[in-house]
């Protein structure tokens, strides 16, 4: 079984999109539409990876990576974060900083639009790095 | 300035009649006058009764409090007429006040004298107070008007000294003070006016030349507290204009981040969705189609670099660019760029070449931002450059780094030069599609490290190709600490 994937994006085109392109590869996917729904999917699912928008109404991605630093999440720790947006990767980890005080620690940043052999390659990578 | 100098000048000069500066105080000054006046009145209560009963000097004292008594009345009089300054209309104050000042010094020179016959006439020595009553004068009034008074002065003390001594007047000798004699020796009389002649026009002299020498002062002053005030006023007009353009430049920058981020969720949902039909990821699609969804991906991108060029200017003009500055060194980020160029040089047969010092100084600045404009401008030298050399150079200067990209290429026309780095402009002899936005967004990063960047074509000393320069403050001169 190739791996059961969260994608977090408040674009349902996104959402299709990404999802067409992890289906194709047999993963299954779940999708959530804000990062309140995201974080209870996670609960609920225990997928093996997370991808994640960073702006989206409600609870943005920021503020998911920020929840996730709670202890009562060290059970969902070793579940890879992707983060999937189009805020380019320095801005977002000096806002987080800036934010919070700490780094924004996910497992990889790719930045959209994303063509669908990188996102596969990355998807694949993080997977495998976090499986036990 | 030259109206406000011709001014100046009319102020400085202006006629007397005019009003002045002293004369807008002279209603103060009548108020002191008033004060002094009884001071000056007990005084002359205190002298004649020490001369009396101290010194032994013998002469009718009740004419001397009589005319204290009167001096007491006059002044309760002018000290009413002062009250009643303030309730005159602005432009009647001034004159009537000066007129005030005349009556004063007349009436207490008026005083002085008949105080002096009852004392003594010319046996008195306080004849010399009247230097008070000048000095007070010039204060207040006019030079001519100053004069006037000390010839009023010398007129009622000579008649008065005169008419004792031929006896119009009664004389009263000050027993044991004075020889009974003396007020008719006409010689002793004339020392006596000559002196005081000498001693009252001399103080009126001097007094009126110090006090015409404040008046210039003060008038200076005044038209440079003027000058000051409605330079203030100008500038506080110039700040409120500057912070009104401000907000509105905000507003819009704020709008083109919004505007072109509102542009960019759905063009990488579509392009989201070409790649996934490129990528075949929803079924097999013909040679023609997938030519067709290449050409439409490719427009997208196209948009989209001019949507991020777009979304870069606010960054960089709202100063969020100096949150991102830190300490960095050139190196990294001019051979970071000539890597990434590398393959795409050795495509087009062009020779990419760095000549870096070695110590080149550290740096405060943005990573991201200063690479885009190194990479910027390789990218822009290899674009147009058939053949050749391109050649990155970076040396340290006395208070900044120097980096220069030199090409072997098509160069810039001459004309194209001055708005190589406005917003939108491409050269005429571009033919490359571009946003025409790179060259304006690496000029607002510059500008915002405190840099200069600038253009040559032909190279110096070759006949072809450009040479795009910038300059970045070493650290020194841009970190506090």
């Amino acid at each position: 079984m190739a791996g059961k994937i969260l994608v977090v994006d408040d674009d349902p085109d996104i959402l299709d999109a990404v999802a067409m392109i992890l289906e194709s590869q047999g993963y299954k996917v779940v999708t959530a539409r804000d990062g309140a729904e995201g974080l209870a999917t996670l609960k609920a699912e225990q997928p093996d990876l997370m991808i994640l928008d960073l702006l989206m109404p409600k609870m943005d991605g920021f503020a998911v990576c920020k929840e996730l630093q709670d202890p009562k999440w060290s059970e969902y720790k070793n579940i890879p974060i992707l983060v999937l947006t189009s805020v380019r990767e320095d801005a977002s980890r000096r806002r987080y900083e800036l934010e919070t005080g700490v780094e924004l620690d996910v497992d990889d940043y790719l930045e959209k639009p994303m063509s669908p052999d990188v996102l596969l390659e990355r998807v694949s990578t993080s997977i495998q790095k976090r499986r036990p | 300035m030259a109206t406000s100098n011709a001014d100046s000048n009319k102020l400085l000069s202006r006629p007397e009649t005019e009003r002045t500066p002293e004369e807008e105080t002279l209603v103060m000054r009548l108020s002191i006058f008033v004060k002094m006046r009884w001071v000056a009145i007990l005084g002359v209560i205190l002298v004649t009764v020490v001369a009396r009963y101290g010194f032994d000097i013998v002469f009718p004292t009740p004419p001397v409090y009589i005319v204290c008594v009167f001096m007491a009345l006059y002044n309760l009089f002018l000290t009413r007429q002062l009250s009643g300054l303030n309730k005159l209309p602005a432009e009647q104050i001034i004159p009537r006040a000066r007129r005030l000042g005349y009556f004063h010094i007349i009436f207490d020179m008026l005083a002085l004298t008949v105080l002096l016959h009852f004392t003594g006439g010319m046996e008195n020595p306080f004849v010399y107070l009247f230097v008070f009553h000048i000095v007070m004068a010039s204060m207040g009034l006019n030079d001519r008007a100053v004069y006037l008074l000390c010839t009023v002065a010398l007129v009622m003390v000579a008649s008065l000294y005169g008419m004792e001594a031929v006896g119009i007047i009664p004389h009263v000798n000050l027993e044991g003070f004075v020889l009974p004699t003396r007020y008719q020796e006409t010689g002793r009389i004339a020392a006596q006016l000559v002196v005081l002649a000498v001693l009252l026009y001399g103080t009126a002299y001097m007094s009126t030349a110090i006090v015409r020498e404040m008046r210039t002062r003060q008038r200076e002053v005044a038209l440079r507290g003027q000058l000051l005030a409605e330079k203030i006023d100008e500038l506080e007009s110039a700040f409120g204009e500057i912070g009104k353009l401000r907000e509105e430049r905000d507003k819009f920058l704020y709008f083109i981040g919004v505007a072109a981020h509102d542009l960019k969720a759905p063009l990488t949902a579509i392009q989201g969705f070409l790649w996934v039909m490129m990528g075949g990821f929803t079924g097999e699609i013909s040679e023609k189609q997938k030519n067709i969804l290449e050409r439409s991906a490719y427009r997208i991108t196209e948009l989209l670099r001019l949507i991020s060029d777009l979304l870069d200017i606010p960054r960089i003009e709202s100063g969020r660019i100096v949150e991102e500055m830190k300490e960095l060194s050139l190196h990294q980020v001019i051979f970071h760029s000539i890597d990434g160029h590398r393959n795409l040089a050795e495509t087009k047969g062009i020779e990419l070449k760095a000549e870096i010092s070695k110590e080149l100084p550290r740096i405060m600045g943005s990573i991201t931002r200063l690479q885009q404009v190194v990479n910027n401008l390789v990218n822009n030298a290899i674009k147009y450059t058939p053949k050749g050399t391109i050649t990155v150079r970076a040396q340290e200067h006395d208070t900044d780094v120097l980096v220069e990209v030199m090409d072997t290429g098509i160069g810039i026309p001459p004309e194209d030069m001055p708005r190589l780095f406005d917003d939108f402009f491409r050269a005429s002899n571009a033919q490359s599609k571009g946003t025409g936005l790179g060259l304006s967004i690496s000029r607002r990063i510059i500008e915002a490290h405190g840099g200069r960047i600038w253009a040559e074509s032909p190279c110096s000393g070759t006949t072809s190709g450009s040479k795009f320069s910038f300059t970045l403050p070493k650290m020194s001169k841009t970190t506090k600490t």
